[in-house]
């Protein structure tokens, strides 16, 4: 057994060894349960060392047949977009089986949810099937469905049902496309189906799976695009987001703002990026619209929330917008800005939550109507809110500002919203929604920690204890270490993300293919020789030099498509939109 | 010797004093024995932090004109493909200039401190604030990239809201804190929208910056260039700089981006000197002076930025005379102040923006810090009409509050003079700001001169109404409520409920709770038998320091160009620029507008006031309380922003959220059911109406598909279809592929 496998699965091992235990020995399900997700974040620590930032290729693949017939694999591979990821689950699932200890109401069956929540959640940032890929994403809900609706609050009934089905239906769609494309594979190379996404962006890259089918590929896009769009959230379909955080228990909130949504971002880059390279040009316009109305939109409805968790949430939904808006800009600064505050969203927000619930635990309330002048009451809580409150607005030196800032600017270079101009007005409007950030985020804070505590509930508390400063203490490590050091984080993303960027807008012949077998890399296509990146053109800048190049393409794409498909319209119209598009 | 490295230590010392404060400050006060150790530990590094500064200013002038520009690098902080953001500091004579004014003024204002917030019990944490304050305006000036002044430019606004708030169990306190850092960051927006369309300027002419290529975005290698570049653009340059400007206007409080200073006097007074007058509202006027090569390559932005400094002048100058709390006659006294530095900076004369900076950080420092000793004498009571005579019982504090007056009014020979006269000079003699034709720059000119007779009125105005002006007044009438500089009162309710066996530790128990001492905050009101003391040493000593540079320090910058040439050495400039105007008698005038102003002063204030009707409001009563409404623009943005925001907000949330976007989804679970139950095979729950949901739009998707499929695979016409891998039958539907396996 692989690595990989080895941290997919730990958890799930743990999972069955507390279902053989008897509940009645709720210390030991608690301490066992933390036992190993602590060996799964050890084990995940072990994938630094052995993983090469240079290299944009799959790395400590494992495969095996799993449904020969339907050519579905067991196949799990890391590479820079899943990295960071990787580790950023299994600490968070750390810190949040740490502050379950608070669970007392059927502690077996919780931890046994995290521990498969877990899995699920790790199966899904490695797998290279697309089959296997949906199952570790639907996985994940079902856990997390239980989290809600057994240990929520007060309607968690609704909320829990509503964030399965809501993201189940949205899903259901990638599964289609997920077929689709399979099969499209199997035509295009005339060999045995396959849902290795390796094979299928093979042929993606060399123009041979689309060249039949160019009017599917918008359709495709969209049935994967739903999906994401849905568990990011992305305005119009974020509603299930604030329901759940609000009645999710901490750690499920946690894990929910740290790492599922993260899983719709992921699935942008893993897929969207790579796989639609026709179409996404002209789909760019209308993702990067929902990302700035979601940065507005969720910032003005945070901002008059009356109750602390749903501002958060509503947060989310602000901040996640920044995410897209930096991954569709399709420039490099933008597409590293967007991964590294996927990073720092997790750990902000899903610090603010950590935060929100250790004062719940105490309060039972969420209500800012209850709280005020807490700043007296509890000084040390309050500094360590303060700075996870900060990273969040996006203070420069914490590390939102960082992914913030790349976002924005690569947002602001991008060509590929249509044109420049356009691309330009989106980050004046959603560099509104950091203005925005300040103002929500610190009424938030004036609510809670400002004015006279009179209130003689709050004012018996007493401030955090040493474990959980020592929690929320790794957290604000990591702020500070994302804004003065982002190198840290930005470096092994880097060859990937300029891979994914490059199999998305490079004409076909040019584009950079995946090889899961690091030692059968194509020189070529390898991109990256002494730590940089050789861009095809200015990879920063990319204007006029990558339109030419894309037009030079043109004709030869065209010739040889018409060799291997004898279809000569429907690409051939695909082809020229993008480039009118791009003047 | 080379010794720039120091540099690092100038920057580093406020950091380590920041985290000793923050780390174990407050234990190091223990039950309050400690406060002068914490005092000593929050000033040395401050302190010690100017002398190596003067060290490094020394040495840097050893270096020949021209050739003052040093960095130091540090470590990679963005390194991405096509951008490079490294850590590292510069030095020349602007960031020294800089630097020496935050650390040497910054030493004063924190042993002022010392002794202002004696009586503090967050001690420690005050002193966290400021030291902070202190290490974030040294990364914006001495970093050397428009991202890591970002970072002080955002630093210094955070440092701002911290300490607006100090004082947080008042709501309005927390309240004006929000509205600093909301309002800069509305300048900060634009700010960074400058910021990428520079950088993309930038980087789309990399290939013009030779070996230094991948970090273009410093300074070093940037600002040489930029120039010839921008030239071809003159559209692109106005945008950049305008939207730069709307960056300056949030940090230095320019119209319509002022409204946050007025209320920043909220915080402690040794903060308004410190952070609203010496030092962060001129971090604007800094940036322009960075990037000039910007900004005098726009003669639109110059009009634009002369226009609004003149207008904010003139508009805060009369909104002045509105106050009766003297932070506040200060505080748009300042804003009023920052405009004229504008007026300099877009009549194209940088370097006079800068001298006025030096010098209004001399004498601001010294009025806001000599108003904070009369505070501290009066019961931390503000409000000027109960006030009155003061000089009796303040020597000290008096005289150094007079040569600050005198300083700021524009009388020569003092400090104030020589900047002021500058600023007049160069707006009236050049037409560098020149827009659709018309001399914006002659106008401001004539503008800022009105404005410097009303400034030496309103100033007279408050000296007089404070130190002289007949009766000692706070023992002819109660207190005025407003503008209370209340401490902090800590009180801790008896009486609680018992909550139940608490399991987690969470909360104190009754009997810790009455274990607990009652702090009673060493507080009085004003009444008849106070009586004001001077201020002990740790007070007036920074008052004296200041007195001293608001006296000579105008003169000797100005002197043989001692200023001018230290920052921009002859020919560097691309404006060719008179520095007076010919045939207007400026010094004759600006003295004269001085002297007008104090003789008026006197005419009205130097009397005894009217007892009844609030003092000296019975004169020009519906002038000033329009003037004290900020004639209605501050309420205006109110309603404006947080009213109707809010509405907005609630309009969005509970209407768009709640009933149509949401509305949406619970209706399709609606909707299925009542198919559901049309269909009769669906008994009640949720789970199944969506499930049905989900199964129509999976087939309509499929559906879709396949037909587009079908439509794809049918469409190629020609008879050309290869023989190779493609099913030979050319099927025209999706379900061979889809059985495959099946």
């Amino acid at each position: 057994m692989g690595l990989l496998s080895l941290i997919v699965f730990l958890p799930l091992i743990g999972a069955i060894l507390l279902m053989l235990l008897p509940k009645e020995q709720e210390k030991t399900h608690k301490w066992l349960a933390l036992g190993f997700s602590v060996a799964t974040f050890a084990a995940s620590l072990a994938l630094i060392p052995k993983f090469t930032a240079e290299n944009f290729h799959f790395q400590l693949v494992e495969s095996i047949p799993w449904i020969k017939s339907l050519g579905i694999s067991y196949s799990l591979g890391l590479d820079g977009i899943s990295f960071w990821l990787i580790l950023l689950t299994t600490f968070l699932s750390v810190i949040s089986f740490w502050f379950s200890f608070y669970i007392e109401k059927r502690v077996k069956l919780y931890f046994i949810c995290l521990l498969i929540l877990e899995t699920a959640m790790l199966g899904v940032f490695v797998s290279l099937d697309m089959i296997l890929f949906y199952t570790f994403f639907e996985a994940s809900l079902v856990p997390m469905w239980l989290l809600i609706s057994i240990w929520g609050g007060e309607r968690r009934t609704y909320a829990g049902l509503k964030f399965f089905i809501y993201t189940f239906a949205g899903s259901i769609f990638m599964l289609v496309g997920m077929i689709v494309l399979a099969n499209l594979y199997a035509k295009a190379t005339g060999g045995p189906i396959s849902f290795n996404i390796v094979d299928i962006q093979r042929e993606v890259a060399n123009g041979k799976l689309w060249a039949q089918a160019m009017q599917m590929q918008p359709w495709i896009f969209w049935s994967f695009a739903v999906a994401f769009l849905v568990k990011c959230p992305a305005f119009p379909f974020h509603t299930w987001l604030p329901d759940a955080h609000v009645e999710a228990p901490t750690a499920g909130s946690v894990i929910l703002a740290g790492v599922l949504l993260k899983m719709g971002t992921y699935g942008f880059l893993r897929f969207c990026l790579p796989l639609f390279p026709d179409t996404i040009g002209k789909q760019v316009p209308i993702i990067m619209t929902l990302a700035v109305i979601g940065i507005i939109y969720g910032a003005i409805v945070a901002s008059v929330q009356p109750d602390w968790k749903k501002l958060v949430a509503y947060s989310s939904v602000s901040h996640m917008g920044f995410v897209l808006l930096g991954i569709f800009s399709l420039t490099h600064t933008g597409l590293m800005g967007g991964a590294m505050q996927q990073l720092n969203h997790g750990i902000s927000t899903g610090a603010l939550f950590l935060l929100i619930g250790l004062v719940y635990e105490r309060r039972h309330t969420r209500m800012f109507k209850n709280f005020g002048g807490l700043k007296a009451q509890m000084p040390i809580y309050s500094a360590i809110f303060l700075i996870v409150m900060l990273s969040s607005v996006g203070l420069p030196g914490t590390n939102g500002f960082i992914g913030e800032f790349m976002a924005l600017m690569g947002a602001f270079e991008s060509a590929y919203a249509g044109a420049f101009g356009l691309s330009m007005w989106f980050v004046v409007v959603a560099g509104f929604g950091v203005v925005l950030a300040a103002v929500y985020l610190l009424y938030m804070f004036q609510q809670v920690f400002y004015g006279k505590n009179d209130n003689p509930e709050n004012q018996r508390l007493k401030d955090i204890k040493p474990w959980e400063m020592a929690m929320c203490g790794l957290l604000v490590v990591f702020i500070f270490w994302g804004g003065l050091y982002p190198n840290t984080f930005l470096k092994p993303m880097e060859a990937s993300l300029g891979a994914a960027r490059m199999m998305a807008i490079n004409p076909t012949g040019t584009r950079p293919v995946w090889s899961d077998d690091a030692h059968q890399i194509d020189e070529q296509m390898n991109l990256v020789s002494d730590g940089k990146i050789i861009a095809p053109a200015n990879l920063h800048y990319p204007l006029k030099e990558e339109i030419t190049a894309k037009e030079a393409k043109l004709k030869e794409v065209e010739e040889w498509r018409r060799v291997v498909a004898g279809s000569t319209t429907a690409s051939g119209d695909n082809w020229n939109l993008i480039a009118e598009g791009n003047k | 010797m080379d010794n720039f490295g120091l540099i690092w230590l100038v920057i580093g010392l406020p950091v380590a004093g920041f985290l000793i404060q923050a780390l174990v400050g407050k234990r190091l006060i223990g039950n309050g024995s400690g406060k002068r150790l914490v005092g000593a530990l929050a000033v040395a590094p401050i302190a010690a932090a100017f002398a190596l500064a003067v060290v490094v200013t020394i040495n840097l002038t050893t270096l020949a004109p021209g050739t003052r520009e040093f960095v130091s690098a540090g470590w990679d902080w963005i390194k991405i493909a096509g951008l490079n953001v490294p850590f590292e500091l510069r030095i020349d004579p602007l960031t020294m200039l800089m630097t020496l004014i935050i650390t040497g003024i910054g030493a004063l204002i924190h042993l002022y401190a010392t002794g202002y917030m004696a009586e503090e019990k967050d001690y420690a944490r005050f002193f966290t604030y400021l030291n902070l304050f202190i290490a974030s305006m040294l990364m914006l000036v001495l970093g050397n990239n428009l991202v890591m002044l970002f970072i002080g430019w955002e630093g210094v606004g955070l440092c701002s809201y911290l300490l607006i708030g100090f004082w947080y169990k008042d709501l309005a306190n927390a309240k004006a804190a929000n509205k600093a850092f909301i309002v800069n960051r509305i300048g900060d927006w634009g700010l960074t929208l400058g910021m990428f369309l520079l950088f993309v300027v930038i980087a789309a002419n990399a290939d013009k910056f030779g070996a230094h290529e991948d970090r273009f975005l410093s300074y070093d290698v940037f600002l040489p260039v930029i120039g010839e570049i921008l030239k071809e653009m003159p559209g692109v340059t106005t945008a950049i700089a305008l939207l730069l400007f709307v960056g300056a206007c949030g940090k230095s409080a320019q119209f319509p981006l002022y409204l946050w200073l007025p209320d920043a006097m909220a915080g402690p007074t040794p903060v308004s000197a410190l952070i609203h007058a010496a030092t962060m509202v001129t971090a604007g006027v800094f940036l322009l002076n960075r990037l000039y090569v910007i900004f005098e390559l726009s003669p639109i932005a110059s009009a634009v930025i002369a226009c609004v400094g003149a207008f904010t002048a003139l508009f805060a100058a009369l909104v002045a005379f509105g106050q009766t709390d003297i932070k506040k006659v200060l505080a748009y006294s300042t804003v009023s102040q920052l405009g004229f530095m504008f007026v300099a900076c877009g009549a194209g004369a940088y370097w006079v923006g800068m001298f006025h900076v030096t010098t209004h950080a001399f004498f601001k420092a010294l009025l806001f810090l000599g108003s904070g000793a009369v505070i501290h004498a009066m019961a931390h009571n503000q409000d000027m009409r109960n006030y009155g005579k003061l000089r009796k019982y303040l020597p000290i504090t008096f005289w150094t509050m007079m040569i600050g007056f005198v300083a700021i009014a524009g009388v020569p020979p003092f400090a104030g003079f020589f900047s002021k006269e500058g600023i007049l000079g160069y707006a009236l003699a050049n037409s560098h700001a020149t827009a659709g034709g018309v001399n914006f720059s002659y106008i401001v000119g004539w503008v800022g001169l009105a404005v410097a007779l009303l400034t030496a009125f309103y100033m007279t105005r408050m000296t007089m109404l404070t130190f002289f002006s007949g009766d000692e007044r706070w023992k002819l009438i109660p207190a005025h409520s407003e503008g209370h500089d209340a401490h902090e009162h800590h009180a801790h309710h008896a009486s609680h409920e018992d909550h139940g066996p608490d399991r987690h530790g969470f909360f104190f128990t009754q009997e810790q709770l009455d274990a607990e001492p009652e702090v009673h905050e060493h507080h009085h009101d004003l009444d008849e038998s106070h009586k004001p003391h001077e201020v002990p040493f740790s007070m007036w000593f920074p008052l004296v320091a200041l007195a001293i540079l608001s006296i000579g320090g105008g003169y000797l910058l100005n002197n043989n160009h001692l200023l001018e040439h230290w920052l921009y050495p002859p020919g560097t400039q691309v404006l060719s620029l008179e520095a007076h105007p010919h045939g207007i008698p400026l010094e004759a005038l600006s003295i004269g507008a001085a002297v007008l102003g104090i003789l008026l002063g006197l005419a009205f204030y130097l009397k005894k006031l009217p007892i009844k009707e609030g003092w000296d409001l019975a004169k020009w009563n519906p002038f000033r309380t329009l003037a004290g409404n900020q004639f209605g623009y501050d309420n205006a943005m109110v309603a404006a922003t947080v009213d109707g925001g809010r509405d907005l907000g609630l309009a969005m949330w509970q209407g768009a959220d709640a009933k149509v976007v949401d509305g949406a989804v619970n209706g399709s679970g609606w909707t299925a059911g009542k198919l559901g139950d049309f269909f009769g095979r669906i008994q009640n729950g949720f789970v199944r109406q969506y499930a049905l949901v989900m199964l129509i739009g999976v087939v309509g998707l499929l559906g879709a598909i396949g037909y587009s499929i079908s439509k794809g695979l049918d469409a190629p016409p020609e008879n050309t279809r290869p023989v190779g891998n493609v099913p030979s039958q050319a099927a025209p539907s999706v379900s061979p592929a889809f059985g495959e396996g099946r």
